[in-house]
């Protein structure tokens, strides 16, 4: 399946992956909490926090160009929001310190989501007592996320290969048309989903 | 609009996640009793087609793209306590499984975009739907309601981030709220234009109403709003006395004035503020209502060239057997 | 011995009327297997719901279906949902949970069976249906012919006596066609497959029965139903290869 770049390293083996789940998550959370709730005047906490979190991708054994797209994919977000901070007496300083916590945090979240399959991790969530209709509704979501997104691309596709002359306003009513065709199509798949659920004895 | 780590402190990411707990936990509760069974995979399906809906692009000019949010979308399609859990879980998925949105901060934007955006543009959506008849009516609403959700959901993440002190009220309000009203724009116009191809294919999909949820009952409506309402105290009330001062200081400090978010208004509104009129918190609720209303009258507008008057309202065809 | 499913006079008309069964009456004893064939829109996926119970909706239609000789009724619907293993047509739709161990072992978790008890019919299913070590296998990276394995896994794990098909073999390539043959020859139990594929009729089932437009047109004997050329060509069939050429396969 094409998709599967979405979750192509989440099954490689390493020591990393082979870790419990919750223990991971519960690492991630942890070092998330720690770097977040750091008060700004110990940058040598940050630089030990940096250097466990590489050491651990290194034992992952994700590629590292991988690693970096990843992390460069939300970069931005980063940036925009701290840029703002820029704004204000004392700006730079706060800038690069809010730059550097939220990139090591993305890079946790990054180092967890590609050692951890998603299914592992909501089976933690399960274990925590998240509530059974969200665990459902999550569970679902993560099996029909790659379907979905497949369909629309072969949607897409195949209007592309009937437009002849792009123009914006056709662009946007005809992507108007895939996005209402999905909900359709997915809420007829729902109600499949249904039938073989109850066909396999759902309560 | 997703928060990421490391922006908010403890105090607000605490009080935000506090508050998407108890709207999050009153949604699960609310459709536990009153969801059909047979509609619960719905709720899983339908937060993956908002993900895959959301990675369509829509072409906007010289290369940038638009996206669509999607959570009015989902409150009119399947009611506001199911809307709430589907963006929740679309934003629980972003931020595990890709790291969009900081895990910390998931209690922020669940209530931004699930909350706010979820139940806060569901109501004005059932507000005027039922003010305006037909689908007409309800192209109207959601146009509406999705630029105004969006729009209010960033002035709380504006909030949220001024709350900890990361950035200043008079940066990232305008700044913030200034995008997003031009990004709510494009979210009004797939919206509408979504709802009226789902009209036109499947109209029986628009009366989910009775059928998801029956009219909240009013506990739930109390409680919901309990929630929005505190949420608004905390994150933007502080921000409406401050900000024109702010704004200025600021502006004159470094020079920024000419980088401002190009404003919504027409020009006779400079600097948000009505001229003549001193006091500067009425001005900016006097512009802010003038720029609402400019919204409302394009999204009116809008609604007419999607669904023309000489068309029948229920030109619909029975429903497809299996 | 009663037979594994019969059906008396069933009639079911959709919502707005149109009817998609008319008096359709036959059985099927232990141990056979037997194909269902006919048009697009004859019927065969209607039928096959009514067989699980999934219709009609409330459970009132006229005639009845028996399993095991007891009637399809709302209080009987779980123990009927537990011998009839019913296979859907789309393995997407199927397949819904994020791990192949968590989809298997769905049917027994909702029988309420224990964790270890759980586990071995897991991997006992998935080793019937030529998968083992599947377990923790995520569906996106599966194919359509490993997907359908992994249905069928989860329909086994049930312990059904009775095994309902629609169309397993569309989509598969020739090979995982003939694996599919292969795996189907060697569950023993009772089974009513409804497909276009003639050749896997012709290969499977002993028996046949030919829907169209809702009705039960023609049943009895493969080869000499398939071989009714006339018959196979009004009802939009066809004689099968198969049977044109008269050397055995």
């Amino acid at each position: 399946m094409r998709h599967d770049f979405l979750d192509r390293y989440s099954r490689l083996d390493s020591p990393i992956h082979r870790l419990p789940p919750a223990v991971k998550l519960v690492s991630a959370l942890a070092l998330v909490l720690a770097v977040v709730l750091l008060p700004p005047s110990r940058p040598v906490f940050l630089a030990a926090v940096a250097v466990v979190l590489l050491v651990v991708a290194a034992l992952s054994r994700i590629p590292w160009p991988a690693l970096l797209w990843r992390v460069a994919l939300l970069e931005p977000f980063v940036l925009g929001v701290a840029i703002l901070a820029l704004f204000q007496p004392g700006g730079w300083r706060l800038f690069v310190i809010l730059v550097a916590k939220s990139t090591l945090c993305l890079l946790t979240m990054v180092l967890l989501s590609n050692t951890t399959p998603f299914a592992d991790l909501l089976r933690v969530l399960k274990a925590w007592r998240m509530p059974a209709l969200l665990v459902t509704t999550l569970s679902l979501m993560y099996r029909y996320l790659f379907v979905l997104v497949d369909e629309a691309q072969r949607m897409q596709r195949a209007r592309a290969s009937r437009t002849f002359a792009p123009k914006r306003r056709r662009a946007w009513r005809t992507m108007a048309t895939v996005i209402s065709q999905l909900f359709i199509r997915s809420s007829e798949r729902a109600e499949r989903i249904y039938a073989a659920m109850c066909a396999r004895g759902w309560r | 609009m997703h928060i990421p780590d490391g922006f908010l402190d403890t105090k607000t990411a605490v009080a935000a996640g506090a508050l998407a707990a108890g709207a999050l936990g009153l949604a699960l509760r609310q459709a536990r009793a009153h969801l059909p069974p047979r509609r619960v995979p719905l709720l899983g399906l339908a937060a993956a087609f908002v993900f895959a809906a959301q990675m369509i692009n829509f072409p906007v000019a010289g290369g940038t793209s638009g996206h669509l949010i999607g959570a009015v979308l989902a409150a009119v399609l399947l009611g506001p306590s199911a809307a709430v859990i589907v963006i929740s879980a679309v934003l629980i998925v972003q931020c595990l499984m890709f790291a969009d949105g900081g895990i910390s901060a998931l209690g922020a934007n669940i209530f931004n975009m699930a909350v706010l955006g979820g139940v806060g543009g569901w109501a004005i959506y059932h507000l005027v739907s039922r003010a305006v008849k037909g689908l007409f009516g309800r192209v109207l609403a959601a146009a509406f309601a999705a630029w105004c959700s969006t729009v209010i959901a960033s002035v709380a993440c504006a909030g949220e981030l001024a709350s900890s002190h990361t950035v200043r009220f008079s940066v990232v309000l305008p700044t913030m709220a200034g995008i997003h009203m031009l990004i709510g724009v494009g979210e009004a116009l797939i919206t509408a234009l979504v709802l009226v191809a789902i009209a036109r294919a499947r109209p029986e999909l628009l009366q989910p109403d009775e059928a998801t949820e029956p009219r909240p009952s009013y506990g739930a409506v109390v409680a919901y709003g309990g929630v929005i309402a505190l949420g608004l105290a905390l994150f933007v009330s502080p921000l409406a006395s401050r900000w024109p001062d702010g704004l200025d200081k600021t502006a004159e400090a470094l020079g920024f004035k000419d980088k401002t978010a190009a404003p919504v208004l027409p020009a006779p509104i400079p600097d948000y503020e009505v001229p003549g009129l001193h006091w500067s918190t009425l001005g900016t609720a006097i512009a802010g209502a003038a720029g609402t209303i400019v919204v409302f009258v394009l999204a009116w507008l809008l609604a007419r060239v999607l669904v023309p008057k000489t068309r029948p309202e229920n030109t619909a065809s029975p429903p497809a057997g299996r | 011995m009663s037979a594994a499913i019969e059906v008396r006079a069933l009639g079911f008309r959709y919502g707005e009327g149109t009817e998609a069964l008319r008096g359709v009456s036959f059985s099927i004893a232990q141990g056979e297997c037997v194909g269902l064939i006919g048009p697009n829109g004859a019927g065969k996926s209607t039928l096959l719901l009514h067989l699980n119970g999934l219709l009609p909706e409330s459970l009132k239609s006229e005639g009845s279906v028996f399993v095991d000789g007891s009637p399809v009724t709302a209080d009987t619907l779980h123990e009927v949902r537990r011998k009839v293993g019913l296979l859907f047509q789309d393995a997407n739709d199927q397949l819904f949970c994020p791990t192949v161990f968590e989809d298997v072992a769905f049917g027994p978790q909702q029988l309420g069976l224990s964790e270890a008890a759980i586990r071995e019919r897991v991997t006992q299913a998935l080793a019937q249906a030529g998968i083992p070590g599947f377990e923790a296998r995520a569906p996106h990276h599966l194919s359509v012919g490993e997907k359908r394995r992994v249905c069928l896994a989860g329909v086994l794990a049930c312990d059904p006596s009775i095994l309902v098909l629609d169309e397993p073999s569309s989509s598969l390539d020739p090979r995982g066609r003939r694996e599919l043959k292969e795996l189907l020859r060697q569950i023993p139990i009772t089974k009513l497959i409804a497909t276009h594929d003639l050749e896997l009729v012709v290969e499977l089932c002993s028996r046949v029965i030919v829907l169209d437009e809702g009705r039960v047109v023609a049943q009895g004997p493969t080869v000499e139903v398939l071989s009714d050329e006339e018959l196979m060509l009004r009802h939009s069939l066809e004689k099968p290869h198969a049977l044109r050429h008269l050397h055995p396969h």
